[in-house]
């Protein structure tokens, strides 16, 4: 038995020493190379953003950030209005993703019989296939007018009360920005949670109904509490796409440069507004506050990024320690 | 190994040499052809499409266009990344210093129409400039206000909300707008302005002419602006705006052609071609939303005698492809201004 385990090592040292200096070294060497670049591009992006960004931010510094202005006209600049339709149209999507994602893997792996389920699978996989450009298209075309002639009012007639819920019905707003950014992001969560719920040991489910709970219950008590930081790093990963997404959201959000309480009116993000008025900025400082907004939209993506990563992390550990 | 070795170093060598003669293959080719590049607005854009090719006949010249938008195009040459830039905006007095001896030469004209989305109106909406400006100012809000009932007094205005759609993104057509609707409404003055993209008060945004018509089409009561050319190429139905004459008029070729008749005999300077609500005595037809697109071009260019040639090109025989897109061929005195700024074009 141990020498069987020795000698591969012993082969492998003594091929180690006979060189295949050039193979490897290439290896190492293109490997490093590749991780090194990547290391440095997003340095240089930084710092790119920021050095391009400094007319606004000496200009106005941290005011920006709660400044609601945005007036090429007389060239002040703020971005309150943008990081709210970022927030607002994220949370909103995340809002009915994450429940619709996690009925969606449970319906794939608990409830729908194979032959349903991989083709089901697929499909909604398909779905974030769709180049966002497209999906903006039909947002304008087709599921903007649905949202302004049907969904709008309804919504207004059952919970007009609630004031984000009144006001005009209109075909690009934040709803349907949020709608669209919905579309994009359940797949992603959905195909995560799936993973999550089939590699749930089947032991602790069957175990969980031997002792007399009932599936739902299994599937709720068991689980959910074995996939739940899972889950909210597939919700975290959508997050991160709902804010960085650009194009769909510029063709459905409607641009406005003032804060709406009804989540009918138009908006705009930070990614919108970058990639609607950037070819067409005309002072330094209008430029310089583009800039500032991506830089703040990259700080944003940041803390969320590092965010999902440090829950996988403790989602990890406690895997291992179970 | 070693064959291994000689085997890549042959690789790479071969590769190597294969892509050395590529472009030396390549290189005569282009040769006996100059290239010129631009960038920048997107309202001329038609018109210089229909350029390029003839320009390439006639002097043998490879023009590339990218249609950036105004604001990159004036960018882009005041870093001198193109050798020449494209807006519809002429360039303001900081943005000429900026550019550090920049010519702005007018090289294309054309009108700003309103389509609107009325359904079962029963005829063409006539509007006036202050009703505009209101209507965007967030004043007027619907289609049976009094105002426009008393401009259209045989149409069925209906009881509908009044959806003013603008670009989001930066435009010339904005500029062209929201210049005309400055100089009409004191109000829109003040609480907005003008520029290529300026801060609305009302109604929703869309990126660019097809955004915005696309936004007009799938809502009843909506109302935009798009260039002439786009609107009549698409179809759309747009309104007859009152002039100072105080007739409606269309954006069509004869309503361009009369906005123009005030201009001065002699131009000499780029702000005497502000030709937005030209006054009375131009005419009955005189259309009120008229712009210039602009060429811009550095004084000093290692590639001057190209310049010259092909904006000279454009303003003289370019004009002529004007007409089918809606572009009306530029008057004489304006033609001439352009003659006295193409001289100032120097090779470095």
């Amino acid at each position: 038995m141990s020498t069987v385990t020795q000698d591969p090592a012993a082969s492998s040292t003594s091929l180690e020493r006979r060189g295949i200096p050039l193979g490897d070294l290439l290896f190492r060497g293109v490997a490093g190379a590749a991780a090194l670049g990547a290391t440095v591009l997003l340095g240089l992006i930084a710092w790119k953003v920021l050095d391009l960004a400094w007319p606004s931010i000496t200009a106005s510094g941290l005011d920006f950030v709660w400044t609601e202005v945005w007036n090429p006209v007389t060239d002040t600049y703020g971005a309150l209005t943008f990081i709210y339709g970022t927030v607002v149209t994220s949370f909103i999507a995340l809002l009915i993703a994450t429940p619709l994602s996690i009925a969606i893997a449970l319906f794939l792996t608990e409830i729908a019989p194979r032959r349903l389920a991989a083709p089901i699978a697929t499909m909604v996989e398909l779905l974030a296939a769709i180049p966002s450009v497209v999906l903006g298209l039909w947002g304008i075309l087709v599921f903007g007018p649905w949202i302004a002639q049907h969904l709008e009012p309804w919504l207004e007639s059952w919970f007009g009360f609630i004031p984000i819920f009144s006001g005009s019905p209109s075909q690009a707003g934040i709803l349907p920005a949020a709608l669209i950014l919905t579309i994009m992001i359940v797949p992603i969560t959905s195909a995560i949670c799936r993973e999550l719920f089939a590699r749930t040991p089947r032991e602790l489910t069957d175990g969980a109904m031997a002792l007399g709970s009932t599936r739902w219950e299994a599937i709720r008590g068991v689980m959910f509490a074995y996939a739940a930081p899972g889950i909210m790093a597939a919700v975290l990963l959508g997050l991160g796409r709902a804010f960085g997404e650009a194009i769909a959201v510029t063709q459905v959000i409607g641009s406005s440069d003032s804060i709406s309480t009804s989540i009918f009116a138009p908006g705009d993000t930070l990614g919108s507004r970058i990639a609607s008025q950037y070819q067409g900025a005309t002072t330094p400082l209008q430029q310089g506050s583009l800039l500032y907004l991506a830089a703040i939209l990259m700080v944003i993506s940041l803390v969320t990024n590092v965010l999902a990563q440090v829950i996988v992390r403790r989602f990890e550990k406690q895997r291992r320690a179970a | 190994m070693k064959r291994a070795l000689t085997l890549g170093f042959a690789l790479v060598a071969i590769l190597a040499i294969a892509l050395v003669a590529g472009r030396a293959e390549a290189a005569p080719a282009a040769k006996q052809d100059t290239s010129l590049v631009g960038a920048g607005a997107s309202f001329p854009f038609p018109l210089i499409s229909k350029w390029i090719p003839e320009l390439g006949k006639a002097y043998g010249i490879n023009i590339t266009y990218s249609p950036t938008g105004s604001g990159a195009g004036i960018s882009a040459i005041t870093a001198r990344t193109v050798d020449f830039g494209a807006s519809d905006a002429p360039l303001s007095s900081s943005q000429l210093d900026a550019c550090k001896g920049c010519l702005v030469i007018p090289w294309a004209l054309s009108a700003t129409s309103i389509p609107y989305n009325l359904p079962g109106l029963g005829g063409r909406l006539k509007l006036d400039g202050p009703t505009l400006a209101n209507i965007y100012l967030g004043q007027i809000t619907n289609w049976n206000d009094a105002a426009i009932k008393r401009m259209n007094p045989s149409l069925n205005l209906p009881d509908l909300k009044i959806t003013p759609v603008y670009r989001s993104d930066g435009s010339g057509t904005t500029y062209n707008f929201t210049e005309y609707l400055s100089s009409v409404s004191n109000g829109f003055k003040d609480g907005i302005g003008f520029n290529t993209s300026v801060s609305w008060k009302a109604g929703v945004g869309a990126r660019g002419s097809s955004g915005v018509t696309g936004v007009v089409r799938q809502t009843a009561g909506a109302l935009t602006y798009v260039d002439v050319a786009y609107s009549i190429q698409n179809k759309l139905q747009f309104a007859t705006i009152k002039n100072r004459a105080g007739k409606f008029a269309t954006p069509g070729l004869r309503g361009i052609q009369q906005s123009l008749s005030q201009l001065p005999a002699k131009v000499t300077q780029l702000s005497q071609l502000k030709i937005v609500d030209p006054p009375a005595k131009a005419g009955n037809l005189a259309y009120p939303i008229v712009t210039f697109t602009y060429v811009i071009v550095p004084t000093a260019s290692a590639k001057a005698a190209d310049l010259r040639k092909v904006v000279y090109w454009a303003v003289t025989q370019g004009q002529k492809f004007g007409p089918p897109l809606l572009f009306q061929p530029l008057p004489k005195t304006v033609q001439a201004f352009a003659f006295r700024e193409i001289k100032k074009i120097q090779a470095t």
